[in-house]
């Protein structure tokens, strides 16, 4: 109907009033202009975000990889994909420069926590240290911008590592990871990996994050540390539970045994873990 | 294991980004207010014929001159901050002022800034009235996006004034118009849009276009548009 309607239109102009339409937009110019800028914008953002992709896929991988026992074993797995990612943050560079670093936060973002996620956990197992900041900032290779939110929400997803790393731990070897025994903490035992759980945990939640994103907008910090401040405190309450089942049944316990009983071997926390 | 450090500098940036967050909200609430009262103004131009706009085209002027100088006050936080960080902030408010802005040009103001016969202003025209700085640094702008969500603004707003023309008995302003508003749909075919707001909200221009043919064809069916030699005027 509005075909129809609009050739009667045609008609109707022609006869009555003027010329048919038939000089081109005088607005063209301009538009052309937009077009060429607006198609870069949309190029950037895909390179970016199939980095971003990548980056996260190849973080999985190495996360899953540090999980494993076989240190030897692990290095060789973990150096080609670091390499690749290296190169990928390298590669995508040129599009995260000046005004375009926070153009395309939220598409490169993803990637940069997974790996945050993947290097924090590595640099736990070789240092029993937090990374810190800057030391993630010097990991991400092309002048790529870590941003304070990127790093923290990267934390919270290592918590869920090492929850799984200390759960493996104790099912294999009965026993928690501890540091080195000659740093001694108020106890006089070595530190084990669920102090260091807790302080993070305590850490976490000193942090105000209250006053952080716009009411009634996009709110990045607020909400996303929201969620993830809930999944981290069951993180550490599972390894919590973990140690006293351990405890209150060590004696009986054979080697090999996973706290819970129900689950079966391969199945404790991983698609906890995996979810997020 | 944990350097306290760590987590104290996280809070520093938390409370800074608050901060700033807090600053500009307050004055892009401002930029909103001033927005709706020049909205009002312009509002006006739907029932004054086109021989007495001028009067309602000054008071709009005045109006946008306010909220330029709250832009300028944006800016001025924005500038030393990473443009897009916080550009989302104020999007939506810089796009109805540059609607006021293109609006009120195309009723006849901002002489100043742009030819007698220009119908659009310009992004750069729209840039000097914001007195805004070229999009390559990165300070605070006017986006390629911002001023083409302005121009949809102003083809809807357009379709409205075609019909309200007639009421008044103007008959000559909805052709103006269904030339104008065709050269800019003719525009935005041409672009690359992806599934994004400016994609969606465009998808709305040929409704608007139409929603123009089909006042020139009822008057044209009627014989209500005299055969002058003015159909070139816009």
């Amino acid at each position: 109907m509005p075909e129809a309607k609009r050739r009667r239109l045609d008609s109707a102009v022609e006869q009555n009033t003027m010329e048919p339409v038939s000089a081109p937009s005088p607005f063209l110019p301009t538009f052309e202009s937009f077009r060429n800028e607006l198609d870069e914008h949309h190029d950037r953002r895909e390179r970016i975000v199939k980095a971003s992709h990548d980056i996260t896929a190849l973080s999985k991988k190495i996360v899953r990889a540090l999980q494993a026992p076989l240190p030897a074993a692990v290095a060789k797995e973990i150096e080609p994909r670091t390499k690749t990612i290296n190169e990928l943050f390298t590669n995508v560079a040129p599009d995260l420069r000046g005004i375009d670093a926070w153009r395309y936060q939220r598409q490169i973002s993803g990637g940069i926590q997974e790996f945050i996620e993947a290097i924090s956990f590595r640099h736990y197992l070789q240092t029993q240290r937090l990374i810190t900041m800057d030391e993630a900032q010097a990991e991400i290779p092309g002048g790529v911008e870590l941003t304070a939110d990127d790093y923290l929400l990267g934390l919270f997803d290592l918590v869920g590592e090492l929850m799984r790393f200390a759960v493996t731990n104790m099912a294999t070897t009965g026993a928690l990871p501890r540091g080195s025994p000659e740093e001694v903490d108020g106890g006089g035992q070595g530190r084990d990996i669920l102090t260091d759980l807790r302080y993070i945990r305590t850490h976490f939640e000193a942090l105000d994050t209250s006053s952080s994103g716009v009411p009634g907008s996009f709110s990045g910090l607020k909400k996303d540390a929201g969620k993830k401040m809930g999944v981290m405190k069951t993180c550490v309450e599972k390894v919590e539970k973990a140690v006293y089942e351990m405890i209150v049944r060590g004696r009986e316990r054979p080697k090999g045994w996973m706290p819970g009983g129900t689950e079966d071997r391969a199945g404790i926390p991983r698609e906890v873990v995996e979810s997020f | 294991m944990v350097d306290p450090a760590i987590f104290e500098h996280l809070q520093t940036k938390i409370n800074e980004d608050s901060a700033v967050r807090e600053e500009l909200r307050s004055k892009t609430q401002e930029l909103e207010k001033q927005g709706r009262t020049t909205q009002s103004i312009l509002s006006r131009a739907h029932s004054i014929p086109v021989a007495q706009i001028q009067a309602t085209v000054s008071d709009a002027e005045k109006s946008i001159f306010a909220q330029v100088s709250t832009i300028g006050e944006i800016s001025g936080v924005a500038s030393n901050q990473p443009y897009y960080k916080y550009n989302s902030m104020w999007t939506k408010h810089m796009q109805d002022t540059v609607f006021s802005i293109i609006l009120c040009g195309w009723l006849g103001g901002f002489k100043h800034v742009r030819e007698e016969s220009q119908a659009l202003l310009t992004i750069e025209n729209v840039g000097e009235i914001l007195k805004g700085k070229t999009p390559d640094r990165d300070a605070f702008h006017l986006t390629i996006e911002e001023y083409l969500h302005a121009m949809i603004s102003l083809i809807e707003e357009l379709a409205r004034l075609a019909v309200n023309s007639v009421t008044l008995g103007d008959y000559h302003r909805p052709l103006e118009i269904s030339q104008f508003v065709k050269d800019l749909h003719a525009g935005f075919q041409i672009l690359n849009l992806k599934n994004d707001s400016l994609r969606r909200r465009s998808d709305s221009i040929k409704y608007n276009v139409k929603k123009v043919e089909d006042v020139v064809y009822d008057l044209s069916l009627r014989n209500l548009i005299l055969t002058t030699k003015s159909e070139n005027q816009s």
